[in-house]
Parts: C-alpha cells; structure tokens; sequence
C-alpha cells in the first residue's frame, strides 16, 4: 500500500496517517512494523487487531513520539509526533494497557487533574473539567480515595478520566478493558461510544466484540498490516481471523456451529431467540 | 496439598478514614489437584483472596491451613515455594539478560546443584513452550513470551499448587487459548491450580470447582453448573443461553462448557 487508506469518511485532512512507515527495534531481527500505511479521518473509530508481537504497541507508540520511524512518514493533526511530541499529545491522549502505571497522586481526583496541571489551566476550569471527566467514568464519590485503595478496573477508569480532562481530539485505547470486569467493561465501553463522533478513536484491543460497530478493523500480524476491513466482512471471514490468532467470542462461535449467522448473533437473548424461531420453523416443516 | 482458608477476614488500612473490608469471614478449600476458578466482579477480593494464600498477606482474622498445619507454621520461603503466586501483569518483574537466567533466578536460590536448576528451567520453558526463547533477552519478546517466561520462573520453583491471577489478561485469544490447555496439563500432572479471572467464559472451560465472590464474602462455591445456573445474570455466555431456553425446553439440562452447550443446542435444533 503506497497511500493512507480512503478511510469512510471521505473529505478533508486526516486527524492521524502513516505513509509506508517502518520500525525495527535495536537487536531485533525482524521489523516491529513494516511499510504499514492508513489513515484516519476526524471522527472515525478504527479497531486494532492482531497477535501479541504482532506490532500494535509499536504503532501506537509511534503516535505519541515514543518511538520514531526508521523510515515512512507518521502525522497526527499534521505534525510529526517524534518531533513535536508536547504539540502531538495535546492532540491525541493514550489509555496504556496497566493503570498501575500511569496512577501517580494521592487522591483520584488529583490524578485525573495531573494532566490539566502540567497544561497550565485556570483553577476553576480545571475543578469543571475534572468534575466531568470522572463523571464520564462514573466515579463520582471517588474523588478523596486513595488511587491504592482501588480495584484494577476502577484504577483503569481513573486513568481514563485524566486523559479526557485534557479533552484530547484523538483517543488511543491500548487494550482499555483487559483488566475490566463485564460489567466494567460495558460501562467503559458506553462512555467511549459516547464520544462518537466528536473524538477520533483508535482502539487496540483483543475483543473482538469491542468491535463491531467499529468504522474500520486494521489487522496488523508480523508487523504488516495484513487488512482494512468493515467489521462485518472481518467477522465473517473464518480464515483471516485463524490466521491472525483470533477467537470469535462465545456467543458468535455457538451461531457458527449452529449454522446462524454470527455477525448479527452478540448477546445470549439474541442467539436464544434464533434458536427458538429455528425450532418452531423447523418443527412446522 | 490440601490448601484450606477458615473464616478469613481482611481489612486494608484499619483503624484509618480509608479502611476497606476487602475479605469477610471467607472459608474455602483448594482441594490436591483441582482447578479452582475464583470469580467475581471488580473489587470482590479475588487478588486479596488468593494472596492469603500463601501469606503474602496475612489474614486480620481467621487461619490458613497447608495439609491442617497453620501456615504461620512453615518457613514462609517454603510456604511460597510450594504455594506457587503469578500476579497480574508478571512480566513488569523480568530482569535478567536472557530467558533462561530469568526462569533460573528463583530456583537458585534453593541451593540446588546447578545441573537440577538447568532441568528445571528446560523443564518449564518446554511445558510452557518456550523453548526457543531461552537465550532470548526479556525485553525483546511480545507480550504473550513475556508472560509465558514469567510462568515458567514460578513453574521452576516446582509449586505444589499454582495461583494464576488473571494470567491472560492483555494476552491474544489464541495464546489464551494455549494457556488454558497449560492449565489443565498442569493438572494432569498432579498440581492444584487456582485460576483468578473475571472471564467466565474461560472459567467456564477448566475449572473443577467455582468460588464466586461478592462484596468480600462467598457468594456461591461448588460445581461450576451448581454455582452458574443459580445466578445466570453473573455466568458464562453458554449458561446464559442455556437459561434463556429452559422455559421452553426444559429439558435442556445443565451445560457449561462451550462444547456440551454447542452439542446440546444442535441436538434441540435437530441439526
């Protein structure tokens, strides 16, 4: 691929592109990334699949500067993130995989201000934005505990507050709810798709269910990027997910078996119902 | 080994503003070769649970037995080599220069002959197929090696019963996949292994037993059928389905795992 893809959202600039970009890490034989283009239109929400080791930490390091590319060009709202990384990250704000990380204050509601401390910006608007961010998170009666104290999931949802105080454009969710319960999960998932479509999304993740109303799902494997595909054609294509090391979730994998279609079977009533209405109709028959 | 919590009660911070009851009067046993999952949603206690295991932290209340013994007992480098714990995210603790003096680390701390200590790390790396990674430096592999050599290095340690928390958190789905067949070859050879995980999907595949937790106390424990079909809002999808079914077809049964469930469904559609 020579060009960013056309993306679905026709028209103006992209908010993030990769033209041909390589990356090899020091020592390392193979490439982390090769000529990996696409791009992303403002407003789009594009999934990021693929096999651990198969470059997605790579790629979303290279968004913010962390890394730069050995050749190849990477833009986020036109600018060079290896070169501008303080302008890049006003921009495009990063959920990392493990919150324990990035947790640093003592209290929640200082950690989700630290951001908005280092912008610079006014005590007031900085006491509304916070007073939002964890709102969006529903953490609200969180503000005086201790970060510590917290479960993994509720420590990830504080962390997400603090990258949207910020009120970044563009949000990078590098496996956002692997240390999630369900039910944390699908309350994180509502407020991301709540941001749809003011903010532009990219969303690496394992689960594929997280998914499918995504635009677009990128495929990277062996630091290629191997497909650009709508959701509906991805999760239909038994071979292309075999070959990347990808597991349709329980629900889709018991319609496949059943000979239903998986792609419009996600939730157990929907499959229940399929199931019941196959019987009826067959029993007539 | 018979591991066995009686009436065990922690609080974190006590006597503070910010003092949690994260554990509250639990009893459980982990019985000589089981799979025990441990399940329960965020901020049930699943982690303190199992880190009184092997008193990493030590109950505010109550006891822990190995074989009835107290824990408190044993020489807590023992009582931790044989209560073997991988936490969540194991790999932020990898250090050494390649793989296999990684796995090497802690077993050479047993004043082992250094031919045992090479079998035992050749022995890990094989069952968690990573062989090839051996000579490898840590920081240069993917996420799933990092895990898989962060087992290994617990594995080496020969642990009479294994505690996985959340092990496959962030891992792909095929390699997730592989670490369930580990889990129960783990089994096969004899050891116990308490698998903490919010998944219960993946619960739902290998454990022998379920405990549930809620709120710090045992909300269910016993087979996963009994303890899933008793609250179906909180169990695997395959129960999930099966539930909704069972007003009209009762005589669905009880299945569990994805492949009775998918057997039982073609049978009820007559596929």
């Amino acid at each position: 691929m020579e060009n960013p893809g056309e993306g679905t959202r026709p028209g103006g600039s992209f908010a993030v592109s990769c033209e041909n970009v390589s990356f090899s890490y020091p020592g390392s034989e193979r490439p982390a990334l090769s000529g990996v283009s696409f791009g992303l239109r403002p407003g789009e929400y594009v999934g990021v699949v693929g096999p651990n080791g198969g470059g997605k930490s790579t790629l979303v390091r290279l968004l913010n500067g962390l890394l730069r590319p050995d050749s190849g060009r990477v833009r986020v709202v036109g600018r060079d993130p290896a070169a501008d990384p303080f302008e890049v990250r006003e921009h495009l704000g990063i959920l990392f995989q493990n919150p324990d990380n990035g947790l640093v204050a003592p209290f929640v509601e200082d950690d989700v201000a630290f951001g908005l401390e280092n912008l610079g910006v006014a005590r007031q608007e900085m006491r509304d934005k916070v007073a939002r961010a964890i709102r969006a998170v529903g953490l609200e009666g969180y503000e005086r505990r201790e970060p510590d104290t917290l479960s993994g999931g509720e420590k990830q949802r504080v962390a997400l507050a603090g990258i949207l105080a910020t009120e970044p454009e563009i949000l990078v969710l590098d496996e956002p709810t692997s240390m999630l319960d369900t039910a944390g999960r699908r309350e994180v998932l509502r407020y991301l798709k709540a941001l749809r479509p003011e903010k532009t999304v990219l969303h690496v993740t394992h689960h594929l269910e997280e998914l499918t109303d995504a635009d677009r799902i990128l495929v990277l494997n062996g630091g290629d990027l191997i497909a650009d595909e709508t959701p509906e054609r991805f999760l239909s294509d038994a071979d292309l997910l075999r070959e990347n090391r990808l597991v349709l979730p329980v629900v889709p994998r018991l319609a496949l078996g059943l000979g239903l279609p998986p792609t419009r079977l996600n939730t157990p009533e929907e499959l229940a119902e399929a199931i019941l209405a196959g019987a009826e109709s067959g029993t007539r028959t | 080994m018979e591991l066995e919590l009686k009436d065990v009660s922690h609080i974190y911070a006590p006597g503070t503003p910010f003092e949690v009851e994260a554990l509250r009067g639990v009893s459980l046993v982990v019985e000589p070769g089981e799979v025990l999952g441990i399940v329960g949603g965020t901020g049930s206690g699943k982690s303190t649970l199992v880190k009184q295991m092997n008193l990493l932290l030590t109950p505010t209340s109550g006891e822990v037995l190995v074989d009835g013994l107290d824990a408190r007992s044993l020489k807590k480098s023992e009582l931790r080599r044989r209560v073997g714990l991988v936490f969540q995210f194991p790999e932020s603790a990898l250090f050494a220069s390649t793989v296999e003096e990684d796995v090497a680390f802690a077993p050479r701390q047993l004043a082992l002959h250094e031919e045992e200590v090479r079998e035992r790390v050749r022995e890990s790396l094989r069952v968690l197929g990573a062989e090839e990674l051996a000579t490898r430096s840590p920081f240069a592999l993917s996420g799933g090696e990092r895990r898989r050599t962060a087992i290994a290095g617990v594995l080496a340690m020969k642990p009479e019963v294994l505690i996985l928390d959340e092990p496959r958190a962030g891992l792909d789905p095929a390699t997730r996949q592989e670490l369930l067949a580990l889990i129960l070859g783990l089994r096969e050879a004899g050891i116990s292994v308490v698998l903490v995980s919010h998944d219960l999907d993946e619960v739902a595949e290998v454990a022998d037993r379920v405990c549930a937790l809620h709120e710090g106390r045992v909300r269910a424990v016993g087979t996963p059928a009994e303890v899933f079909y008793r609250d179906p809002a909180h169990a695997p999808a395959t129960v999930r389905v099966a539930s909704l079914l069972k007003g009209s077809r009762p005589g669905i049964g009880a299945p569990v795992r994805f492949k009775e469930t998918l057997e039982t469904l073609r049978a009820l559609r007559g596929v």
